[in-house]
């Protein structure tokens, strides 16, 4: 597909680094020559320079025939306008970025009248997410799939663990009482396994278990790491993302407090957040963490600008026995550095926005309804699990399964059919309107029909 | 340097070089004049060290950095040459290697200085070897290998900067890939066009493939001593300049050209100042030469012929113009360093590299006299960066010293001045002829064995813009990373 993609921030090269990946057709448009300059040597785009809300700098990027394009610049207010002026040239379909909370209320009216197709906010995206994992404090991650009813979990599996020391063929056998789920995906050493059946789980593995929400749950208490609830939070950073979070957090009745170094910022938070305790300070600073109450808190995030102080704070707070540690990120190279020293749940605005963003692009370019749900990638686009609608007419319904060749690496994970979730055998068979969710290691399917030969 | 991976890509050229032969060979099966079992050989031998090359490594890292995508083009074209030389050498056609490669090395940058002294006694298939490799080198072998094969590696747009002719590079379209099969596609359909039009005008099909093939190249290679003067048709004559004028012009023109868009035409400075040049220049020569032909048209017929031969950096002839009056010659020495259009297949300077020059050469007199104006440089509507002007400010020093050392160097076995400046400026031009010794009746034939080897140099470094040929000789470049 054609795609523009407007403003080369961290955001932006990231994004056109998968499009090009992926096979689309990437032209990117940026003020800074500098910008410019540094990614033209590095990927197989068009960059231009100027500005996206120039017509003739759209015109120059032949937005006449572009099927999606894409406004991710700093300014709200540009990626909107650039949106419009994409589409009155003749863009196909538009992506904003508007991140500011000023607008959440008029959402819905601007996108209507800017004709924007979606609008992203990935800010208040990842506030979703961390509340999420508040939710399950022992999981790195919690993804859902047809519409909730199911889970794919990660958890560090330790020493002890009756999942730990078995082939996946015997675990069941031997440990009759534990719910079944599916082990769907294993991060060990930096890569991603899809097990098999003689597959064993060792300590410090990372295991990703698929099912519907009830079963985990039993799953979770039968390995006993159940449901411990988190009441009171301490958040590092008053950055947009604590806003949306915090506000999120107090709806949900539990206490929070955000420690942050910026006077006028905390005043603004204290303002416009009423129900948390806002302190203005310094979040690296241990003694202040220990004054306001650290050792007490449940959980503790880390939301600054700067990934270093998040990393330290981060670390202090798991030595210091917080239950549940969340650190935000932006740089990928990190992620592996944390796992490694044991903090597991990392979060970054760029991949949360990335894969939504792929998301939209991949259901754009396979047949209307066939697209693709859901989409998260695993360990930074080392695998990717998906939710697709099963199709009438397509090649695999009513078929069993084990007549089907399923493409190397991918694992159809688990059949929603009428509510029931089911992990399915060989003689299962996909009927239309199933929800089919399939983890695969290999990137860029955009429809059920690519899992099969 | 990562060796394995430059070395891999080598060798996966020489596959390309190897595949490339493949139509010389039929032309030599088709007239049977005994070159048939040299192209054997030289596709055995190329395609075996390039299937060496490219299956036996395998490097641990694939990601190609800036440097060494600059040694990947630098040492393609040396090692292209060496292995484009092999059917002059086992054929016989040109039995010592240093005149086979040099006679390789010219038709690869398309320069067309050629060693022989006979040519129409030399077999068809070889003649024919002789043109193709100016039709490979107009365009570029790299940017040949991109098009055909599926990713070398992700950075690929270092290989097709190095070897792109002009100051900066553009793609057409966003995917590198696209962008080369586009650049080939217009190309193949000129070179067509041009040899269905010589055709029509009473060649036969060899002698109209052959001059094809070197005109789009902007080569200059023939089959007959006497170049295209040898078939005495006004015609072909004009045919023939006209093909060389438009294939000294931006491909991206004929790119707007299909796709219906008039204002990236309209706005390229580049190419009216060229058109504009070709015209001024015609005209200066026809009126200087008026009196050695009978007729207006004849004079402008060899003035025009003439002018877009050596602005295009081709080099056939129709005419001597070493017997022309002073002015004339010294106006075609202004225009063979000048060159053409940047992004086409010509070599030389660049226009846009001069009016670069002469635009900030303005800026910086008009700076004497408001020493506070903030004035931009434009180029196609659009401002330049500084950093761009800087590049061609010192890509003129490199220019000139290259052309000062290199006279200095061939002037060791030299008696004649301005046969050595001429054939040090046309080699570096890519041109053919220059004046004198080397003027457009003689050749390159009795310059010793290091003379050739030194104007080789000087070609290379013409056609791939000095730089990358320079950075091989750079230690830090050859140091394993």
């Amino acid at each position: 597909m054609q795609i523009i993609i407007i403003g080369g921030g961290k955001l932006g090269i990231s994004l056109a680094q998968h499009l090009v990946d992926e096979g689309h057709n990437v032209t990117m448009i940026d003020r800074s020559e500098a910008v410019v300059q540094k990614t033209m040597d590095t990927m197989d785009a068009m960059f231009i320079h100027g500005s996206g809300v120039s017509a003739d700098t759209l015109k120059e990027a032949d937005v006449q025939h572009t099927d999606i394009v894409i406004a991710v610049t700093m300014s709200d207010e540009v990626n909107m306008l650039a949106c419009l002026t994409a589409k009155k040239l003749g863009a196909q379909y538009t992506i904003a970025r508007i991140r500011d909370p000023e607008y959440l209320n008029t959402l819905s009216f601007l996108q209507k009248e800017l004709s924007i197709d979606y609008a992203i906010n990935p800010e208040r995206a990842t506030a979703r997410e961390i509340s999420r994992m508040l939710r399950f404090p022992f999981a790195g991650s919690i993804e859902t799939f047809a519409r909730g009813r199911v889970e794919m979990v990660d958890f560090r599996a330790a020493e002890g663990d009756p999942v730990v020391g078995l082939p996946m063929k015997e675990m069941y056998r031997v440990n009759k009482q534990l719910p079944q789920v599916l082990f769907c995906a294993v991060e060990r050493g930096g890569e991603i396994i899809i097990p098999k059946g003689d597959f064993v789980i060792k300590p410090g593995d990372r295991v990703h278990v698929v099912s519907d929400v009830e079963t985990i749950t039993r799953f979770f208490s039968a390995l006993g790491k159940g449901m411990s609830t988190i009441r009171s939070v301490m958040v590092m950073g008053g950055s947009r993302i604590a806003f949306y979070l915090v506000s999120m957090l107090v709806r949900m009745k539990m206490k929070v407090s955000v420690i942050e170094v910026k006077k006028d910022k905390a005043r603004r938070l204290a303002d416009s957040l009423p129900g948390a305790t806002i302190i203005e300070g310094d979040g690296t600073d241990q003694e202040l963490l220990q004054s306001e109450g650290l050792a007490d808190t449940h959980a503790f995030i880390t939301l600054s600008d700067r990934d270093e102080e998040n990393l330290m704070a981060g670390f202090y707070a798991a030595q210091q026995g917080v239950k549940k540690v969340i650190v935000k990120s932006s740089r990928d190279t990190y992620s592996g550095i944390m796992h490694n020293m044991g903090l597991d749940s990392i979060i970054s605005t760029k991949s949360v926005a990335t894969n939504d963003i792929l998301r939209v692009v991949r259901s754009r370019s396979s047949r209307a309804n066939a697209a693709v749900q859901r989409m998260y990638r695993l360990m930074d686009g080392q695998a990717e699990a998906l939710e697709f609608i099963a199709q009438a007419g397509d090649k695999y319904i009513h078929v069993p399964l084990k007549n089907l060749q399923i493409i190397p690496d991918a694992l159809i994970a688990v059949i929603v059919r009428e509510g029931q979730v089911k992990v399915p055998f060989g003689n299962d068979t996909i009927e239309v309107g199933d929800y089919v969710v399939v983890i695969s290691r290999k990137a860029g399917l955009s429809s059920l029909g690519q899992v099969f030969r | 340097m990562n060796y394995k991976l430059v070395f891999r890509l080598l060798g996966r050229l020489l596959l390309t070089e190897a595949a490339l032969m493949l139509p010389s060979l039929g032309v030599s099966l088709i007239y049977g004049q005994g070159d048939t079992l040299a192209f054997l050989c030289a596709i055995a031998i190329t395609a075996v060290v390039g299937a060496l090359l490219s299956f036996l490594l395998k490097p641990e890292r694939e990601d190609l950095t800036a440097r060494d995508g600059m040694a990947v083009a630098g040492l393609s074209w040396v090692i292209l040459s060496f292995f484009g030389a092999l059917p002059f050498v086992l054929s016989g056609a040109i039995p010592h290697m240093v005149d086979a490669y040099f006679e390789a090395v010219s038709g690869f940058t398309t320069t067309g200085s050629t060693i022989l002294t006979e040519i129409e006694h030399l077999p068809k298939g070889v003649l024919f070897w002789r043109s193709f490799t100016h039709w490979i080198g107009g365009m570029g072998v790299l940017v040949f290998t991109l098009a055909v094969l599926p990713r070398l590696s992700g950075r690929t747009s270092h290989l097709a900067r190095a070897e792109s002719p002009g100051p900066t590079f553009s793609k057409l379209l966003p995917k590198m890939s696209d962008t080369a099969k586009m650049l080939y596609m217009l190309y193949f359909a000129l070179t067509a066009i041009e040899a269905v039009c010589l055709l029509l005008a009473g060649m036969n099909l060899y002698d109209a493939l052959i001059h094809a093939l070197s005109t789009a190249g902007t080569g200059g290679f023939s089959n007959y001593n006497a170049s295209v003067g040898a078939f005495h048709s006004p015609l072909i004559e004009w045919i023939i300049g006209i093909f060389m004028m438009l294939f000294g012009i931006n491909f991206a023109i004929y790119f707007h050209m299909l796709r219906r868009e008039k204002e990236p035409i309209l706005q390229n400075e580049e190419l009216w100042t060229y058109l504009a040049i070709v015209a001024g220049a015609t005209l200066l020569i026809t009126l200087n030469i008026l009196p050695r032909y009978d007729g207006f048209f004849e004079a402008l017929r060899n003035a025009f012929f003439q002018v877009t031969s050596i602005v295009s950096t081709t080099g056939f002839g129709s005419a001597d113009f070493n017997v022309w009056p002073l002015f004339s010659k010294t106006l075609l020495l202004l225009l063979l360093c000048l060159g053409a259009c940047a992004g086409s297949t010509a070599g030389g300077f660049k226009l846009s590299r001069v009016l670069l020059l002469g635009k900030s050469a303005y800026r910086d007199l008009e700076h004497t006299i408001q020493p506070r104006k903030v004035a931009v440089v434009r180029l196609e509507g659009k401002a330049v960066q500084e950093s761009t002007l800087a590049q061609v400010g010192v890509y003129l020093s490199l220019w000139v010293v290259l052309a000062v050392l290199g006279t200095l160097l061939l002037s060791l076995g030299q008696t004649d001045f301005v046969t050595a400046f001429t054939a040090v400026l046309t080699t570096l031009s890519n041109v053919g002829p220059g004046l004198n010794g080397v003027g457009p009746t003689e050749n390159f034939a009795f310059f010793s064995p290091a003379a050739k080897l030194l104007l080789s140099f000087m070609m290379l470094a013409g056609r791939l813009e000095i730089y990358p040929i320079l950075l091989l000789f750079a230690p830090h470049v050859w140091r394993k990373n």
